[in-house]
């Protein structure tokens, strides 16, 4: 009798501590899968903004190949023809205006070199920057740096 | 309970990652990068910089931007690696206090691993900014091949970065963790890891509670650092060929066309053929002068080829060190983001005769690897918690023949999905819910699990009652198909045990199968679609007719009559671009007759009610229909 009822409260002792161990498993469960849901949407949101830089840095990559176009000067033929510069400054205008529009801005070079803003191509003296491809972020996130050469 | 960091402390870059829920993930660096170049250095002025900022500094700082440095740590100044690599660096390196090698950054002299520690440490403190909370406890990744004193340093190098280092574990060790190799008994493992700068390779034994190293190999001066380098080259040859001009010292030059070389390598690893422009490259007497070639896989693979056939070679020979033959190894994983190249996949799936583990991304198989131990240690990857996945998906049979999924392939059970369905003709007083398992996209291609039939559902229009169905998978595995009606509250159900108990034979074959028939069951699918739309649109466009018998004209009825008859033949004969056809022009006389009768009715209403019933026949067209 006295046996059985030990053997029944130890039983009843371990399915007590079995029960608190898995309510605290589940309950913490819980706890990891809700934080987990509220990261997740910040990961989302991050993530969206992300496909966004990527998709931003390839047309950057177009529009580098305009500027450069335009630094080599017109060609001969259209020497007279002033509004060739132009129309394509306007195109160049829109371009960033309409990054602009989606919170992207050309980082400034100016000042001292700053490698959270740009990335040095050539030269180890002097204190002025010279841009060698124009550098861009999106609200404050870096898409690429911009690339300097350091000059005296 | 705080988190314990999984860090790989790379030669060329770094990664770190946690566990969450169970599972690994990597945490970005606070730049909102994935990994973290494994460089410091010391500006002009003082300023210490770690990861992408030393990085983008290099150029103009080059004597105190300390990169590489883990081929430095531990190491005694006398070892002829050392004697090597200091030829190669641009920093400074003298021989320290007990025979080690020292570095110097800025106007100090540091030990590698004090060097390492800030790199650590940036990780350290980025982890805490992305989560929130203080972490003080990492495991740390090291070469398989790092004797006692280099791990000790590494251990060290944590220290000093706040850092409990809990272990320091072996570099495919990790890897293997992260791909879960570690409960496989008895397997042998080959690692290859072709990184960024290194080339090493291990072979692997899991024990009982242990994953012994048997051999490692490599070439710690061979990486995808050489490949860039080789294509760059053919690039500036080529240029050289098409325009006479060398680039070969125009410093800005040269970067564009790494970057284009970076890019295109990439593009190669998906396309066969990729177009490198780089306008306006450099410009001689003549004017401007543009680079433009079309660069095909098979001529990367024609340029690095070697450097690959080098990789296999020490491949063999590292197996062959182990004591294993070629034909014991179990499994081979993948790592290092170079092995992303099809050739280089390949040629390892040739040498073993087994396809490479590379699901995982192999930049950051390892850290995962080390967050896992991390977890083991912790507790937090508890066993009894381990949850079983579908291994096929489940569904029903719907109008059509069409297997429509409930529960997809792969889902972590217990689950439960609902969704509602409805009839499919008038007055249709009953429906059969008839439940299958797997892939393909017509029911009778799948294996049946059960059926059933759930009656008395009053008599109403196709497409008005709704019909609840409700998958329920508990963690046994036991499925629970429930149908209801929502206006009656009428019920039936079926239990089936036993829905996963597919032999690994079957499921693999049902997955192939999906995978070999993939195109076919589009287009049988794609006809089965059609044609319920073509009959969706018969049935609702002779109950407009039937409603409004009196109000439309007579050769509008005879013309719908007449297209009512075409498309129906049409789908009789399935052929898909007929009926299509059939469908639109009797949608596009249905929608004119249809309106009409809208206008019409506007205008006897005073242009005020809106008419009862939608003239679109696509309205009625329900959602889903289970097949009578």
């Amino acid at each position: 009798m006295e046996k059985n009822k030990e053997k029944e409260t130890g039983e009843l002792e371990k399915c007590q501590k079995d029960r608190d161990e898995y309510l605290n498993n589940w309950k913490r469960e819980r706890a990891d899968f809700l934080n987990y849901k509220k990261d997740e949407a910040k990961r989302l949101e991050n993530a969206l903004e992300f496909g966004k830089i990527i998709i931003f840095e390839d047309f950057i990559g177009v529009k580098d190949e305009l500027e450069r176009a335009l630094r080599w000067g017109e060609p001969e033929e259209h020497e007279l023809n002033t509004g060739w510069r132009e129309g394509i400054e306007m195109t160049l205008k829109k371009f960033e205006d309409t990054l602009k529009k989606y919170g992207v801005e050309r980082i400034k070079v100016e000042g001292a070199f700053d490698p959270l803003l740009h990335e040095a191509v050539e030269g180890t003296e002097g204190d002025k920057l010279e841009e060698i491809r124009a550098g861009y972020a999106m609200r404050g996130r870096v898409i690429r740096p911009a690339r300097v050469k350091i000059i005296k | 309970m705080s988190k314990i960091l999984g860090i790989d402390l790379g030669t060329t870059n770094s990664a770190m990652a946690i566990i969450e829920v169970g599972q690994p993930r990597i945490l970005e660096n606070k730049e909102g990068m994935r990994t973290t170049p494994s460089i410091t250095a010391i500006g002009k002025n003082g300023e210490r910089y770690v990861g992408v900022t030393a990085k983008r500094q290099a150029v103009t700082n080059p004597g105190n931007t300390i990169f590489s440095v883990k081929r430095l740590i531990g190491r005694r100044f006398s070892d002829e690696e050392i004697k090597h690599d200091k030829k190669l660096l641009p920093y400074e390196i003298k021989e320290g206090a007990n025979g080690g090698v020292d570095v110097k950054m800025g106007d100090k002299w540091y030990k590698p691993a004090e060097i390492s520690a800030m790199v650590l440490q940036k990780l350290k403190n980025d982890a805490e900014d992305r989560l929130g909370e203080k972490i003080t406890e990492a495991i740390i990744t090291v070469p398989a091949y790092f004797d006692d004193a280099q791990r000790k340093a590494t251990k060290d190098a944590g220290e000093i970065a706040g850092l409990n280092v809990k272990r320091v574990i072996n570099e495919p060790t990790a890897a293997a963790l992260a791909y879960g190799l570690d409960k496989k008994k008895d397997e042998k493992i080959v690692v290859y890891d072709f990184g960024g700068g290194t080339f090493d390779v291990s072979v692997l034994e899991i024990g009982d509670d242990t994953i012994e190293v048997k051999s490692t190999g490599g070439d710690t001066h061979l990486g995808g650092d050489d490949l860039d380098q080789k294509i760059i080259g053919y690039f500036v040859e080529e240029f050289k060929k098409e325009s006479g001009v060398d680039i070969f010292k125009d410093q800005l030059a040269l970067q564009r066309l790494k970057d284009a070389a970076e890019k295109a390598k990439h593009e190669l690893s998906s396309t066969l053929q990729t177009e490198v422009n780089v306008p306006f490259l450099t410009a001689d007497s003549s004017g401007a002068r543009h680079f433009s070639i079309s660069f095909t896989r098979a001529k990367l693979e024609e340029l690095v080829g070697d450097f690959i056939k080098k990789s296999i070679e020490l491949t063999k020979k590292t197996v062959e060190e182990s004591g294993f033959k070629i034909s014991e190894i179990n499994e081979v994983i993948l790592v290092g983001g170079q092995t992303r190249m099809p050739l280089m996949s390949e040629e390892v799936k040739k040498l073993f005769g087994k396809e490479p583990h590379k699901d995982i991304n192999p930049d950051e198989v390892v850290a995962l690897g080390a967050a896992i131990q991390g977890g083991i240690m912790q507790g937090e990857i508890r066993d009894v918690l381990l949850l079983d996945v579908t291994p096929l998906s489940l569904g029903i049979e719907t109008l059509g023949g069409v297997f429509t999924k409930m529960i997809e392939k792969n889902t972590t059970v217990p689950t439960s999905k609902n969704q509602s369905f409805s009839t499919a003709a008038d007055n249709q007083p009953s429906v059969e819910i008839h439940i299958l398992q797997g892939e393909r996209a017509m029911a009778h291609d799948n294996k049946t699990l059960g059926n059933f039939i759930l009656d008395g559902i009053p008599p109403a229009p196709r497409g008005v009652p709704q019909v609840e169905v409700s998958f329920d998978i508990d963690a046994n595995g036991i499925l629970n198909v429930k149908a209801k009606d929502k206006a009656t509250g009428k019920e039936q159900s079926v239990r089936i045990e036993g829905s996963s108990g597919l032999t690994d034979e079957e499921k693999k074959r049902m997955t192939a199968d999906a995978e070999k028939f993939a195109a076919e069951d589009t287009k049988r699918k794609e006809m089965a679609e059609v044609k319920n739309l073509a009959e969706t649109l018969i049935y609702t466009t002779e109950k407009m007719v039937k409603e409004n018998d009196a109000k439309i004209k007579e050769d509008d009825k005879k013309d719908i009559g007449s297209k009512v008859e075409s498309l129906k033949i049409k789908v009789k004969e399935e052929n898909l671009e007929e009926i299509k056809k059939a469908t639109e022009e009797l949608s596009n006389v249905a929608q004119k007759v249809g309106g009409e009768l809208y206008k019409a009715g506007q205008e006897q209403a005073g242009q005020t009610e809106q008419p009862k019933t939608s003239p679109n026949p696509e309205n009625e067209i329900p959602k889903e229909d289970p097949h009578k």
